[in-house]
């Protein structure tokens, strides 16, 4: 079974809709005609590239987002996807719960519900001058990186952000660790979370985190 | 090896020595040379003088009377004259002339003289004729030059010694210095290879001769190195990128393989498999990108920053795991200084160092982090009072796959630290492990940035 109708597969498990396209052509007329909320590219297409395929996506009007796929892991690669236009770049191998969430959160992006400016799930709410969170009147203190894990939860509230999602968000798109950074950073996020009385972030069985609006109000 | 001055030592001072020595010798050699001449001239005037007082014609010996007429008719024609005359009985007592001297032999010979009573000897050349009645005319011709010329043999000889020996060891110097600048440019080019840097070349622009031609040879020799270690580069990385493809698709069978209902010790070897295939694409992927650092391919923003902040960052990020790891984190010293750098690469860097300190060290270990500016270089240093290494691992753990003995049950791929060494040098400076006694520190030392 090939990758795409792997793919096809996992996005049905999930409750998606999901169409194939073997070529980058048949990827370009098949995006005319429905109205699709993301592509999932491979960049190693038999026809063209598939840097070639976004380019002339990104040449519409109007065009879904799109997630690169690579088998090149490389940090240059993943960022010259992302300079092509990708909106989001994954390497192969992959978990389908990663891509995913990842799909979700660029989704999300498309449709422009992203406000610059303070960001608020709720009552819970962020002062980016000062690294602080508030809820209810009261106010926390947070390091850049809680800062950082936090402002990753909050944009994708109550959508799976994945513990790669974070590392790459926080630390950069380069950065190796072998240890338990983010769970110990997201610990004490936590932490100083719970001090506001706001137990909002749940662990979503190793693979990430959820931030929850429901707790939020 | 530090580079200082060029120097090459003692041959400066052996052609020095040398060269004077042949300059006083040619010196020596002038001076009896012209002495020579300026002689030979005094001795042609001393003849004309005679001829002018004794007549060529003449066939016999001149009497003595008509030589004294004779001499006292030159000399009253002359008011000043560097010619003294002298005439000495046949028993060698003097017996005319305004001059007083000695007799010297017959011909021409040196002499010392008076001018009247009470003045100093002078130095002169001297011409003696035998006159008709066995007595003899002096004639004495006093040379300023020559006399000059002896005055200062000593001091002239000397001075010309010592300004040869300044004047060799000076130009040996500057000679020895040129030369020690050129073996200079192909030591540093090749001082920088052995830190890794394959693209410094000797640059030959400048040089000629030999030196040129051993510089041009030196830089083919080079760029063979070069490519040869390219190659291997591109070998390992290559690998990577052609294992990772089937391993992907290794790793979406086993996946597959989970989701099927299968008994449960089946599913358990599954889950197995499927881990160490992703660890093993894990350690591609560091390899990967271990080649990609190596070979400067990684993107890198290098802008000025703030070194300190770097530190702050890694320090936030690693805090809660030393933490968690029951490591206690110090911070002492910390120089703000401006370094050209990819921030998040140096994050890195540090985030590595302090995160061996959690995986390789038991609970109640300290660790100290300090900044400090030495010249032109920062350092900082990462230390701990943990079990530390053998000091024969200290340079070995820093290759990829090396890991201390005695962590070899610890996770991590054995790239971790090859990694931070590449950024490192990517960043023109250096890392290196040394031992705390007790524990291990990680010494990193970059490049400042002038103020």
């Amino acid at each position: 079974m090939e990758i795409a109708d792997q793919l096809a597969v996992g996005m049905r498990h999930l409750g998606h809709l999901a169409t194939t396209a073997r070529t980058g052509a048949e990827a370009l007329q098949a995006t005319k005609s429905d109205d699709f909320d993301a592509v999932i590219l491979d960049r190693m297409l038999p026809d063209i590239t598939g840097d070639e395929v976004l380019r002339q996506l990104l040449v519409r009007p109007s065009r879904p987002p799109v997630l690169m796929l690579s088998a090149l892991g490389s940090v240059s690669e993943r960022i010259q996807g992302l300079q092509a236009g990708a909106d989001d770049y994954l390497a192969k191998p992959f978990d389908m719960e990663e891509l995913a969430a990842r799909l979700q959160a660029i989704s999300r992006r498309s449709v422009g519900r992203e406000s610059e400016g303070t960001i608020a799930v709720g009552a819970l709410h962020l002062e980016p001058a000062g690294l602080r969170a508030c809820f209810k009147g009261e106010t926390v203190l947070l390091n850049r990186k809680q800062y950082s894990l936090l402002v990753q939860l909050m944009r994708n509230a109550d959508r799976l952000v994945t513990r790669k999602m974070l590392l790459e968000g926080v630390w950069g798109y380069g950065f190796e660790t072998t240890t338990n950074i983010v769970e110990s950073n997201l610990s004490r996020l936590r932490t100083k979370l719970l001090e506001l009385g706001c137990d909002a972030i749940e662990t979503q069985r190793g693979s990430g985190y959820v931030l929850r609006s429901s707790s939020c109000s | 090896m530090p580079l200082g001055t060029p120097r090459i030592g003692r041959l400066a001072i052996q052609s020095g020595v040398m060269f004077a020595l042949m300059m006083g010798v040619a010196g020596i050699a002038m001076y009896y040379v012209a002495r020579d001449r300026l002689v030979e001239n005094v001795d042609r005037s001393l003849d004309r003088e005679r001829e002018r007082l004794i007549p060529k014609h003449s066939q016999s010996p001149a009497s003595t009377m008509s030589v004294e007429q004779a001499i006292l008719r030159v000399e009253a024609g002359r008011t000043i004259t560097d010619k003294g005359h002298a005439i000495f009985g046949g028993d060698g007592r003097q017996t005319f002339g305004a001059v007083t001297l000695k007799l010297p032999n017959d011909g021409y010979s040196d002499v010392l003289f008076r001018e009247g009573k009470a003045s100093k000897p002078r130095e002169a050349r001297a011409l003696v004729v035998p006159l008709a009645d066995g007595s003899r005319l002096v004639v004495v011709s006093h040379s300023e030059v020559v006399e000059d010329l002896n005055d200062v043999l000593l001091p002239l000889s000397l001075a010309l010694f010592v300004t040869a020996l300044m004047g060799g060891l000076l130009a040996t110097q500057l000679l020895g210095r040129e030369i020690a600048v050129r073996l200079q440019q192909i030591t540093a080019a090749a001082d920088e290879i052995s830190r890794d840097n394959l693209d410094s070349r000797v640059p030959v622009d400048r040089l000629d001769g030999i030196f040129r031609v051993q510089a041009q040879s030196f830089n083919r020799m080079l760029d063979r190195i070069a490519k040869l270690i390219a190659t291997q580069r591109q070998f390992s990385s290559s690998l990577a990128h052609e294992l990772r493809t089937p391993l992907t698709r290794l790793l979406g069978i086993l996946r597959e393989g989970g989701r099927q209902d299968l008994p449960n010790h089946v599913s358990n070897i599954l889950e197995r498999a499927e881990r160490e295939s992703a660890s093993t694409i894990r350690i591609f992927d560091a390899l990967l990108r271990l080649s990609e650092i190596d070979a400067g391919r990684h993107p890198a923003a290098l802008r000025k920053i703030s070194l300190a902040a770097v530190v702050d960052d890694a320090i936030e990020t690693v805090e809660p795991v030393l933490a968690d790891a029951n490591c206690d984190l110090k911070l002492l010293e910390i120089a703000d200084v401006t370094v050209i750098a990819d921030a998040e690469l140096l994050v890195q860097v540090l985030v590595n160092a302090m995160e061996n300190i959690a995986l390789h060290t038991p609970a109640g270990t300290s660790a100290e982090v300090s900044v400090f500016q030495d010249g032109k270089e920062v350092f900082i240093r990462i230390s701990d009072d943990g079990p530390g290494l053998p000091n024969e691992q200290l340079e070995t753990v820093l290759q990829p796959f090396e890991r201390g003995q005695a962590s070899a049950h610890v996770k991590g791929n054995g790239l971790g630290l090859a990694v931070a060494q590449s950024i490192v040098h990517f960043h023109g400076g250096d890392l290196r492990l040394t031992n705390n006694m007790p524990g291990l520190m990680v010494e990193i030392r970059l490049p400042m940035v002038p103020a």
